[in-house]
């Protein structure tokens, strides 16, 4: 740490503890102060080491010792880190009383463990989910915390866990302290005056806003140790630019016909020219949101259908020629038709002209028919092309300018190693440059022929040849694989089209013929992708001889079998015999942007040189504090872009989005705080407020009886998930966080409700989940009832955009039950008794709930809690984890009966996938048992 | 796959009070007839259904309550057919919840005549089919289903399953890869790779 600062505070007993601090600019040292004083809410802009602050604060905190402090909404990751830095603070400090972080993240800890960790005290970072469950039980006592930290503030909203548990914390405890970060300042500029909103769900009065335009952060950034910065603009090759229009022409038209299809929506931000900037997949989702449930199949699609296309535009800039390639080859098979599809029920982009161009042109960056002039198509042969990224060109030539840098002016006397720090978006890209620099001096015997100059040029021809050779074997291999894996489709799709259109194509799909080549004619380049006969592209395929002689031409040479075969996954097991420690002095370091974890990266290296390969926004602030923060190290940043592509426009909008999200940011403080001081009691108190407004209807409805005893509800602590629980705690209802087999919420010793949304509906009547929790109801519960919660902010209604021209005749026939209408119909005919609430939100949920209460007893939880248990279990062993729950389901074989067996017997997805016939039989039966065995032992490679 | 078997023979009944309906008009996949009976629509030997329109509810609010109690404990399932014709209707609706709860009635809603139109049909051409339909039985091919137990976590998609089950040849193999060798698949982010690792290595339970 450079410059370091010995701060003095008074801890609770009133003895002084130096604490060491790394905070060197002056903008962090201010804000830190700030906070240490006054409880509020942090925006900083990103990249400013929002982490290292908070550190610098709970290492504050810690190093007091005899407190209880709550870190509330920090991820994993952000454990870590912070968990690290909080011990090597302790370390640096030496502080007595510093203990670090616990981090309490799993059910894998016992109440009886969290409530002895909670006694002792110390900096703890607890999920939601678990916290607010032990605030609500009393395991831990609002009352003894002395403060909490909110991380990322921009997430929480009214009905988000986190503000509930801000809520239960300020209810019971008025003294202790409360600070919110946020590094995400959009989110605060959406909705009507979402700020003072914000705040109020925050309990904060102050809010402190910090851009990167602000004086004081502009002056410690901006001095005279301002890093030096080269600016590289790289031109698209021709062929990466066709394909780039083509992309957006598909994209276009998709969204064309999105718009066609959903006329009642408001679509007037939907063009092109947004969609190069935004993450337009993700805006379209958002405004479809509200009426998701009632789109049709065909836009559900078209919106999958953008995202593809947007990963493409991305993997078009990052990707190799082959490696891309190779990606557009297993979309292409992902999007196959599925059985029985028409032209309707294809993603229409397949059936443009501009699909072709991108098949084709993506394939001719790869390799290309020798187009013979006399035009037969016999006399042609494939010959490679290997088209290299642009940027590859300029990284060598930016290398080779550090070298000769390096070699003039050889010992700048400073702080920072030599190395040569390069940055990229994912490993991916780390493992293309990697390999790239590796072979990029390595040439062919045959370019020397070609002139001495050529020696000098770095080219990546070795590592496209080698990646050639890997996309031909593995291009083989797919063809048999996508065979396999849509033999079944294609063989339905080739029966329909037999039937219904000329039968000379119908033996396409099942054997590679060359057929389907001579029926698109004209033999330009090579091989592009076909139509099918129903007009969507087709996988193309190579004839065999073409290929040899493809494979021929790039046979390895002498210099390319000397070259090591790289390692891809290394296991590092003898790590000691074979690895030692690299000196740090003349190292090119390859890394991908990791948000906060790149100020490690760079205080770690220490780079004299740092190449971005792709811009972000963040990272250069984080170079700017780092230069900023260190006197005596230079640093030389490179700035790598394609220009005019949307790598480009991405980084220019989000500098820009986020400028403007500040403004208006401060122009809403500005004009608030005025609110503030005029309505003193609606910001003073929230939650009493609060309170208010919801007790005048209790007493207005005359619940003499509640006075005597509050109402209660038994809520599944699966269901602290969503919004619910909140809501009836803010109703002054007593939440009882059980393990309940049957059912999610239990209001009365009668009544018990299975919760839910849409999108569960939907997914538990596919599966027939729906079907089971309903019948175990019964067993239990004398009245059991379905609760269909809408969300807040979605269309309260069923109705499909789609056409009912209100006859089942209009719906053909075996669409007829697979709607939602039609499965509710049948839910209720199997279940007479069953009661159905429908809400339209889940503020409404609460409301119904309450009248449903009024005149019952109160349920009693170890009577729920015991309900639908056999014999021998115990509550603890219920299960938790969903996902692999879900995800088992899905096995064929797997039954709602047996999956509980298979739950108890074998512990997680893996050890299924790994069990006999032998090992599965005694949990779920011979058949299933082999049926779960086949699927998972199921052999693609091999066509059986 | 349920077969929705058509009862020829029977028809809807109507009561008279439902004359003008615009349902009626809308009802073009069955016969109907006017018959005197205490419900509105008879959809089956043990199943009813009365119409509300919460526009007229909220006029007259009694109404609905003679009408349940001149079924007179009759039929097993007993429709509340709603028809959500206004704009604030949340208190109406709360309190035909806990009418339904108490007087053994089945809300179901619906946002338009046709949709109503619909609702009365599938009742009455569901009457014998059987609930295989919501029991989750479905056939599906390999392709499908491997598909869909790939895709269960979120952030993987379509394309993700088909990569990773052709490069490691089978599922068995998919879930039993370690994450560097997860890494080096195309479309295959850091992200996605922990999330499938965690997923699948997962116990089913939480031990305690």
């Amino acid at each position: 740490m450079a410059t370091e600062k010995w701060y003095p505070m008074s801890s609770a007993n009133g003895d002084r503890q130096p604490v060491k601090l790394s905070l060197p600019l002056k903008y962090q040292q201010e804000l830190f102060q700030e906070l240490r004083e006054k409880d509020e809410l942090v925006i900083l802009a990103r990249g400013l080491g929002l982490l290292r602050l908070l550190t610098n604060l709970l290492h504050a905190y810690d190093a007091a010792g005899n407190n209880l402090i709550l870190l509330v909404g920090a991820d994993e990751r952000e454990n870590g880190w912070i968990g690290e830095a909080l011990a090597e603070h302790a370390a640096i400090s030496m502080s007595p009383k510093a203990r670090g972080l616990n981090v309490v993240n799993t059910d894998a800890m016992s109440v009886g463990t969290r409530e002895k960790m909670y006694a002792l005290g110390g900096i703890f970072s607890v999920t939601s989910r678990i916290l607010v469950v032990d605030l609500l039980t009393g395991l831990l006592n609002p009352e003894i915390i002395t403060g909490v930290v909110a991380l990322h503030a921009d997430r929480i909203v009214a009905t988000s866990l986190e503000a509930f548990i801000l809520r239960i914390y300020r209810q019971r405890n008025k003294v202790g302290f409360l600070k919110a970060l946020s590094d995400n300042p959009e989110p605060f500029t959406t909705g009507f005056a979402p700020l003072s909103t914000m705040m109020r769900n925050l309990f904060l009065k102050n809010v402190s806003i910090w851009p990167r335009f602000q004086v004081c952060v502009a002056q410690s950034l901006e001095g005279k140790k301002r890093a030096e910065v080269i600016e590289l603009e790289v031109a698209m090759s021709d062929s990466m630019r066709d394909i780039q229009n083509a992309i957006m022409e598909c994209v276009e038209v998709s969204i064309g016909e999105l718009k066609k299809a959903n006329s009642g929506l408001e679509m007037e931000e939907w063009n092109l020219d947004s969609a190069l900037h935004k993450q337009f997949d993700v805006v379209i989702r958002r405004q479809l949101d509200p009426v998701w449930h009632r789109v049709s199949w065909k836009t559900k699609q078209i919106v999958n259908d953008l995202s593809v296309l947007r990963g493409m535009l991305h993997t078009l800039l990052t990707y190799d020629a082959v490696s891309f390639n190779r990606h557009l080859d297993t979309i292409l098979a992902a999007h196959s038709p599925p059985p029985g599809s028409t032209r309707q029920t294809q993603s229409p982009w397949l059936f443009l002209d501009a699909a072709q161009t991108i098949f084709t042109t993506a394939k001719r960056r790869v390799y290309s028919g020798n187009s013979s002039k006399d035009g037969a198509e016999d006399a042609e042969s494939l010959r490679p092309v290997l088209e290299e990224q642009p940027k590859w060109a300029i990284l060598a030539e930016v290398l080779e300018e550090i070298d000769r840098d390096l070699y003039f002016n050889p010992i700048l006397r400073d702080d920072s190693n030599g190395t040569i720090l390069i940055m990229c978006t994912d490993t991916a890209q780390c493992r293309q440059l990697r390999e790239y620099l590796q072979i990029m001096h390595v040439h062919l015997k045959r370019d020397e022929d070609y002139g001495e100059e050529g020696e000098h040029d770095a080219s990546a021809a070795f590592m496209m040849r080698k990646k050639l050779r890997d996309y031909l074997k593995w291009k083989k291999e797919f063809a048999k694989i996508s065979v396999a894996l849509f033999k079944e489709n294609q063989a339905a799709l080739d029966s329909a089209t037999a039937t219904r259109g000329p039968p000379n194509q119908s033996l396409r799909g099942k054997a590679p013929t060359n057929k389907r080549r001579r029926v698109r004619g004209g033999g330009n380049t090579g091989t592009g992708s076909s139509r099918a006969s129903n007009g969507s592209i087709l996988a193309s395929e190579d004839r065999p001889m073409e290929v040899a002689t493809l494979m021929s031409e790039i046979q390895p040479t002498e210099e390319e079998a000397a070259q090591k075969e790289d390692v891809v996954a290394d296991p590092l097991d003898d790590m000691e015999d074979y690895f030692q420690l690299y000196d740090m002095q003349d190292l090119v370091v390859v890394h991908a942007y990791d948000g906060d974890m790149d100020e490690h990266v760079l205080e770690e290296v220490k780079p004299r040189y740092i190449i971005m390969y792709e811009p972000d926004t963040s990272f250069v602030r984080r170079v700017e504090v780092y230069r900023s923060s260190h006197n005596d190290r230079n640093v030389r940043v490179y700035f790598l872009y394609y220009g005019g592509s949307v790598e480009e426009q991405r980084y220019l909008s989000s500098v820009r989005r986020e400028k403007d999200a500040f403004t208006r940011l401060i122009k809403e403080k500005s004009t608030m705080s005025v609110v503030m001081t005029l309505d003193a009691h609606g910001v003073e108190d929230p939650q009493e407020a609060f309170l208010r407004t919801i007790n005048t209807r209790i007493a207005g409805g005359g619940r003499l009886a509640a006075t005597a005893e509050p109402p209660r509800v038994v809520v599944d602590v699966r269901e602290f998930g969503s919004s619910l629980p909140s809501l009836l705690h803010g109703r002054s209802m007593v939440i009882v966080p059980c393990m309940l087999t049957v059912g999610d919420y239990i209001l009365s010793p009668n009544i018990c409700i299975e919760r839910k949304s849409i999108k569960d509906l939907i997914s538990s009547f596919k599966d027939g989940r729906l079907y089971n929790q309903t019948e175990t109801m019964f067993q239990y519960y004398k009245s059991p009832m379905l609760l269909i919660e809408f969300d807040q902010n979605k269309s309260f209604t069923l109705e499909p955009f789609a056409d009912l021209s209100g006859s089942l005749a209009s719906v053909s026939a075996n669409n007829a039950s697979s709607d939602l209408q039609s499965k509710l119909v049948l839910l209720t005919l199997a279940f007479p008794k069953l009661r159905i609430i429908w809400s339209s939100s889940p503020y409404q949920t609460a409301e119904i709930f309450e009248s449903l209460k009024t005149q019952e007893p109160e349920p009693d939880p170890i009577h729920a809690v015991n309900v639908g248990l056999d014999g021998g279990q115990r509550a603890e062993d219920q299960t938790f984890n969903r996902v692999p729950q879900d995800m088992l389901r899905v096995v064929p074989g797997v039954t709602s009966k047996n999956i509980k067996n298979l739950i108890i017997e074998i512990g997680s997805l893996k050890e299924v996938a790994n069990a006999s016939v032998d090992e599965l039989e005694p949990a779920v039966g011979k058949e299933s048992g082999r049926q779960i065995h086949r699927f998972f032992n199921k052999n693609v490679l091999d066509d059986d | 796959q349920a077969i929705a078997s058509r009862s020829t023979g029977s028809s809807i009944l109507v009561s008279p009070r439902q004359k003008g309906n615009p349902i009626l008009t809308l009802l073009r996949q069955f016969a109907w007839e006017y018959s005197d009976i205490p419900a509105d629509y008879v959809l089956g030997q043990t199943t009813c259904a009365l119409f509300l329109s919460l526009k007229y509810h909220r006029l007259h609010p009694e109404y609905i309550y003679n009408r349940i109690k001149s079924l007179a404990g009759k039929y097993l399932l007993r429709i509340l057919l709603v028809m959500v014709d206004i704009g604030n209707h949340e208190d109406s609706l709360k309190e035909l919840s806990k009418t339904s709860l108490v007087n053994n009635a089945t809300v179901i809603l619906c946002w338009s005549a046709a949709e109503a139109a619909r609702y009365v049909e599938l009742y009455k051409s569901y009457e014998h089919a059987s609930a295989s339909a919501i029991k989750g039985v479905e056939s599906k091919s390999y392709a499908e289903k491997m598909v869909d137990f790939v895709t269960v976590p979120r952030s993987i998609n379509k394309t993700d399953a088909v990569t990773i089950v052709s490069a490691f040849g089978s599922i068995k193999a998919a879930v039993n890869a370690r994450p560097e060798e997860i890494a080096v698949i195309s479309g295959w982010g850091e992200k996605k790779v922990r999330r499938w690792c965690s997923v699948v290595d997962e116990p089913f339970r939480a031990r305690k």
